[in-house]
Formats: structure tokens, C-alpha cells, sequence
């Protein structure tokens, strides 16, 4: 289990022996994953396995249990709270209900980290505002109120904000859950272009297979309170990885296709099911 | 590889209107009509009234001609006190409900109807009747104080419920519920007063700013300008807080000690109501959404002084309505407020329901 296309230095975030969990309680220890500039990395693995808490710790929402969580190679612990905010931001899968605020309003909330102490703009903070949206494709939307639009307009106007805040390193726990395939496949698209041209490191937790697959530059695979592998999707996307990971019954994961199949019905085999 | 700088680097010179357009017209136009609606309350306190004072005497007795006449003193010692109290009382409702409801992310958040009001008037109560008895007058110092410790305990109960339950609705019962105990044990504790005291907790019982004197009203000019500086200083967090805890705690707030500063400011304010006119209901739970509604959007460097001034407009007029509807009997200020304010509440909460489903 090689680190091939992870340098050895220069990580955005880094975790060293991170332990992390809730009220003291352990629920993933000895994490050390690295996120490069232009790197996206996912992490993947069974519902409660602790991705959400993983990311949350590294956020700074969360005490570490153990270890440490360095941004940029300084402790996150010691790290101001601006300055986190400006190495770091988030899109979380918390609900978010405004009032009377427009999506530029939502948008120009990332700008916090670098105004001053009334919050006022700049016209080069409403100029990142804009070229921002206009990255996302959601500049049209700038005088609509937020909570009037779709859930992936919604969740482009949330990654809007994160990358408004102008961080080294975004974070996003399940961005695509409640998007239908095509808005996944924009959103994914828009991730790779922040990791590969701009140079963000991007560290994310997804469900669907397929897209992580696609997407991610780096896997690391969370389960039963460890990280039980990392590596390529190469190396990941392995039935035996695969099935393991998840207990599916062996065969179910289709390394080509990246398809998952579902195990026959029990005395109705279909035709197609054997031809695969 | 950093990306700073690489996001937006077109149209610097159209960018400064891109978005947002009207919005500075908007609130010039609305803070142009509070204004003029607070001024014309402000001559219609100082007027009307049993003693009717024509307009063209408040001018020259404001200057300090017709010294010793009656209007004169009617003006001076009685009503301009008591304009005074509720201009800057409720200012401090509107804020404090402002702050409240950010802080719970609860649109029917309110000093009010969390039962931190009547917390304020037990805690008075307590002190007057219990602590000094008919030894000693109680200072206005000391109803402010008290009240402020009694804000603090029913604000304790209130939070260490909201971390409990999720449901807006659940919060706001569980506040009323509170305001209920402590009003039935401000009652108790009336029933065993003596009369003296009585007559001065009339007005922290029912919610009133008549008998205000000048000493007082300096006291709630200190009070109150201390919280709203201070509120207006907190509107980049509070801006922030709308998003949720975590996103806000992710842009760099530091969420601890911004929770703790909204908590003190918001008891402060409410407790200065209390101590100086008692529990005056839904004028914090209904002006904020006013105030919002005008200016058409939330963000809290435009609402905070809009919310002041509503809360300021709203206060005077309702004890103007007070004190001549069913003149010489007077009601309590908190009456009329509560025939304007429910109503609002009520229209929120239909609002929100829409929008849900």
C-alpha cells in the first residue's frame, strides 16, 4: 500500500495517528491520510462508518480523540480561527433554512474570513462573488432567494460560498446526495476542475460508486474504526477491495463497469444475470 | 499551487452593482419612513394626552418657556419621560428578540414568549419583597440587576431545554411554560407584599412605562445604547449564525464566545425592559419580522437599525393607544401590544408552515 502519487510533502491537510469520534468515544483511530494541492481525494466506505466524523474533526467542529490534524503543516488546533478559515472551508450536509437572503447574500458569506469587522465588501470581494457564481454556473440565480430554489441549485450555491472563501482545501461531506445523476455529474465535474486547475486539494465523502471512481485521484476506505486501505482508483476498485469493504457477497461488484449487481432472487434466476 | 486570485478577475468596474440592485434604495426609502413615523410619535406622545398640548407649544416649551405652567410640567415631568422610556425600551425589545431569534434559529424567538421576561420580573420581585422588604426603597440599580440575574436563569432553562429538542415549536411552548411558573410565583409573592410594594410592582407585573421619572430613563439611555453599540458590533457573526453553527464556525466565528456575547446582550436589553416597565409581550418576537419584511432580506447590518427603530415606533404608539384610548383609565402598554403582536406571530408561523410543506 503505496503512497505513489501522494508527495511526501506540501499536503494541504494531513493527518497524523488521528483519532476521532464523539464524547470520548473512539470511533476511527490511527487515521493518517494526506490531501495534495490538486488532489481529490474520497473518502468511501458502509453507512456509520465515521466519514462524516472524520470530516468533521478535520473541519475543527470536532476535538481530536489523538494525533493531530495539520492544515498547511500547522497544527489545527493551534490555528487561529480566521486563519483555519481561510486555509479550510465546507460544504456540509446540514439543512440550511435562510430568510430573505438571496443567493449572492449566501455566496458573499465565504468573503467573512478577509472583511473587516462589520463584515463590509469591497468591490473586489463582490467581484469574487461574481466570478465565483459565475465558476458555478449560478450567477443567474444571484437576486433569487435561496430557499426558493432545487436542491442542486441549492447545493451549487453552498459549494459557491465554500469556494468564495477562497480556501487551499475544501472539504465536502456527500455533496451529491439529493441530486439527480446530472447535477452529480456537473458537481463532480466542477470539483475536478477546482483540484486539477486551480490546484485546491479536495477532500470529499461520496456513495455512489461509480462517480467516486470517476472523480477521485485518491481513495481512502473507512471501516469498522479503521482506514483499512488507500491507493489509486487502480487499486482500489477491486472486486475483492470492493466486496470486502461493503460485505457484499463475492462477484457482486463488477470491476469493469463499476456496476454493482444485486444477488439473485432465489429460485427465479434471470438469463442476463447468468450471461453476466 | 494557491488559488488566490485566480477566481474572478473580469469587469472590476461592473462589478460594484451586480447584485443586490436597489437594495441600498430600499432601506434609504424605509429608514427615511421610520424615521419620519418615529418623529410623528414622538409629537403625538408629547400632545395628546388629558392635558392636550397644541402643537405649537411643544417647541417653545421644550426650550424651557412657560416654565411652571401645567402643560409645561405635563410635558416635562410626565410625558416626555415616559416617550423617552418607551422610544428606547422598544428599541431594546426589537434587538433583543433579534438576537434571540438568531440564536435559536427560531423565527418566534422572543424575550417575551421564552418566559425571559417574566424570569427578570420574578427575580425583581424576589429582591423587593423577599431580600429588602419595607426596609428599603429599591434602587433602580437593583431592579436592573436583579432583573438582569433573573433574564440569566430563565435564558439557563431555556437553552439547556433547546439542546434537547430540535422542534422550533417545542422550544417556544417549553418558554411559555417557564413565563407561566414565574408569574404564578410573582404572584404568590404580590399576595404576601405590603402595600407599598404592591404600588410598585404594579408596573413590573403588568408591563407599564408610566411613572418613569428622568433619573430612570438616564439609567435605560446608558443601558440600552450600551446593547444596541454592541448588537450593531456583532452583525458580521450574526450574519454568519444564519447559515447554522457549523457553517458559521467554519467561516471563523469563534462560536463560543459569539453565543455567550448574544446571550448577555440579549438578557441585558431584556432585562432593562423588565426592571423599568416590566414584561411587555410580542413587540421582540414580531418586530424583527417586520423590520426583515420591510427591507425585504435579513442581513443584520441593515436589520439591526431597522429593528431598533421599528421596535421604538411600535412601543409609542401602543402606549400612546394605552394611555387615551379609554381615557383617564389607562391599560397596560403590554395590552396593546399583544393586540398588534400576536397577530404577526401567528401570520409567521402560517408563513412558515406554507413554505415547508
Amino acid at each position: 500500500m503505496g503512497q505513489t502519487t501522494q508527495s511526501a510533502s506540501g499536503a494541504l491537510v494531513e493527518t497524523r495517528d488521528l483519532a476521532v469520534g464523539y464524547e470520548g468515544r473512539v470511533l476511527v483511530g490511527g487515521i493518517r491520510l494526506k490531501v495534495c494541492p490538486g488532489q481529490v481525494v474520497t473518502l468511501i466506505g458502509p453507512n456509520g462508518a465515521g466519514k462524516s466524523t472524520i470530516l468533521k474533526t478535520i473541519a475543527g467542529q470536532l476535538a481530536a480523540l489523538g494525533g493531530c490534524v495539520l492544515l498547511s503543516g500547522k497544527d489545527l488546533s493551534q490555528l487561529p480561527v480566521r486563519a483555519r478559515a481561510q486555509e479550510l472551508s465546507v460544504m456540509l450536509t446540514d439543512r440550511v433554512r435562510t430568510e430573505l437572503l438571496t443567493c449572492a447574500d449566501v455566496v458573499e458569506m465565504g468573503r467573512y474570513p478577509y472583511t473587516g469587522r462589520l463584515g463590509g465588501t469591497t468591490p473586489e470581494d463582490r467581484q469574487k462573488v461574481q466570478g465565483t457564481m459565475e465558476l458555478l454556473q449560478v450567477w443567474d440565480l444571484r437576486d433569487r432567494d435561496f430557499m426558493q430554489l432545487s436542491d442542486g441549485q441549492r447545493q451549487r450555491v453552498l459549494l459557491a460560498r465554500a469556494v468564495c472563501q477562497e480556501p487551499r482545501a475544501l472539504v465536502l461531506d456527500e455533496p451529491t446526495s439529493h441530486l439527480d445523476v446530472r447535477y452529480q455529474i456537473e458537481l463532480l465535474t466542477v470539483l475536478r476542475h477546482l483540484a486539477h486547475d486551480q490546484g485546491l486539494g479536495i477532500l470529499v465523502t461520496l456513495h455512489e460508486l461509480p462517480l467516486a471512481r470517476r472523480v477521485s485521484d485518491w481513495l481512502v476506505c473507512v471501516k469498522d474504526g479503521v482506514v483499512t486501505l488507500q491507493g489509486t482508483p487502480e487499486q482500489v476498485f477491486v472486486p475483492s477491495v470492493i466486496d470486502a469493504l461493503y460485505d457484499l457477497t463475492p462477484g457482486s461488484y463488477d470491476a469493469l463497469t463499476g456496476d454493482v449487481l444485486l444477488p439473485e432472487a432465489q429460485g427465479h434466476g434471470r438469463e442476463d444475470d447468468a450471461q453476466a | 499551487m494557491s488559488p488566490r486570485g485566480t477566481v474572478g478577475e473580469a469587469r472590476l468596474d461592473s462589478a460594484k452593482d451586480a447584485y443586490g440592485a436597489g437594495r441600498d434604495v430600499r432601506a434609504l426609502c424605509v429608514f427615511g419612513a421610520l424615521t419620519a413615523l418615529l418623529v410623528a410619535a414622538l409629537v403625538a406622545n408629547l400632545c395628546v394626552g388629558t392635558v392636550s398640548v397644541p402643537l405649537n407649544q411643544i417647541v417653545p416649551i421644550l426650550s424651557g418657556k412657560y416654565q411652571g405652567e401645567t402643560a409645561s410640567q405635563v410635558i416635562w415631568n410626565i410625558r416626555l419621560p415616559r416617550l423617552c422610556a418607551a422610544a428606547l425600551l422598544g428599541g431594546a425589545l426589537g434587538l433583543s428578540g433579534l438576537l434571540l431569534q438568531t440564536l435559536f434559529a427560531n423565527p418566534i424567538a422572543g424575550p417575551y414568549i421564552l418566559g425571559i421576561s417574566h424570569g427578570a420580573k420574578l427575580a425583581v420581585a424576589v429582591v423587593m419583597i423577599l431580600i429588602l422588604g419595607d426596609a428599603r426603597v429599591m434602587s433602580s440599580w437593583m431592579s436592573l440587576a436583579a432583573a438582569f440575574c433573573g433574564s440569566l436563569a430563565a435564558m439557563a432553562a431555556v437553552l439547556a431545554v433547546s439542546r434537547k429538542v430540535r422542534s422550533a415549536s417545542t422550544l417556544v411552548i417549553v418558554g411559555v411554560m417557564i413565563g407561566y411558573v414565574c408569574s404564578a410565583a410573582t404572584d404568590v409573592l404580590i399576595t404576601f407584599a405590603s402595600d407599598a410594594n404592591i404600588a410598585n410592582l404594579r408596573n413590573v407585573s403588568l408591563g407599564s412605562v408610566s411613572g418613569v421619572n428622568g433619573g430612570q430613563v438616564a439609567l435605560m439611555a446608558v443601558v440600552v445604547t450600551a446593547g444596541s453599540v454592541a448588537t450593531f458590533l456583532l452583525s458580521k457573526p450574526l450574519g454568519a449564525y444564519q447559515l447554522g453553527e457549523a457553517y458559521a464556525q467554519s467561516m471563523g466565528v469563534n462560536v463560543r464566545s459569539f453565543r455567550l456575547a448574544v446571550i448577555v446582550i440579549s438578557s441585558v436589553l431584556a432585562s432593562c425592559v423588565t426592571a423599568f416597565a416590566g414584561p411587555i409581550s410580542f413587540v421582540g418576537v414580531a418586530v424583527p419580522h417586520v423590520a426583515r419584511r420591510l427591507l425585504k432580506t435579513s442581513r443584520p447590518q441593515v436589520v439591526i437599525p431597522a429593528a431598533f427603530l421599528t421596535g421604538s415606533v411600535a412601543c409609542l404608539v401602543c402606549d400612546l393607544i394605552a394611555r387615551t384610548l379609554f381615557a383617564p383609565v389607562e391599560m397596560s402598554v403590554s395590552t396593546v401590544t399583544a393586540v398588534f403582536g400576536a397577530p404577526i406571530v401567528i401570520w409567521v408561523l402560517l408563513g412558515r408552515r406554507r413554505q415547508v410543506g
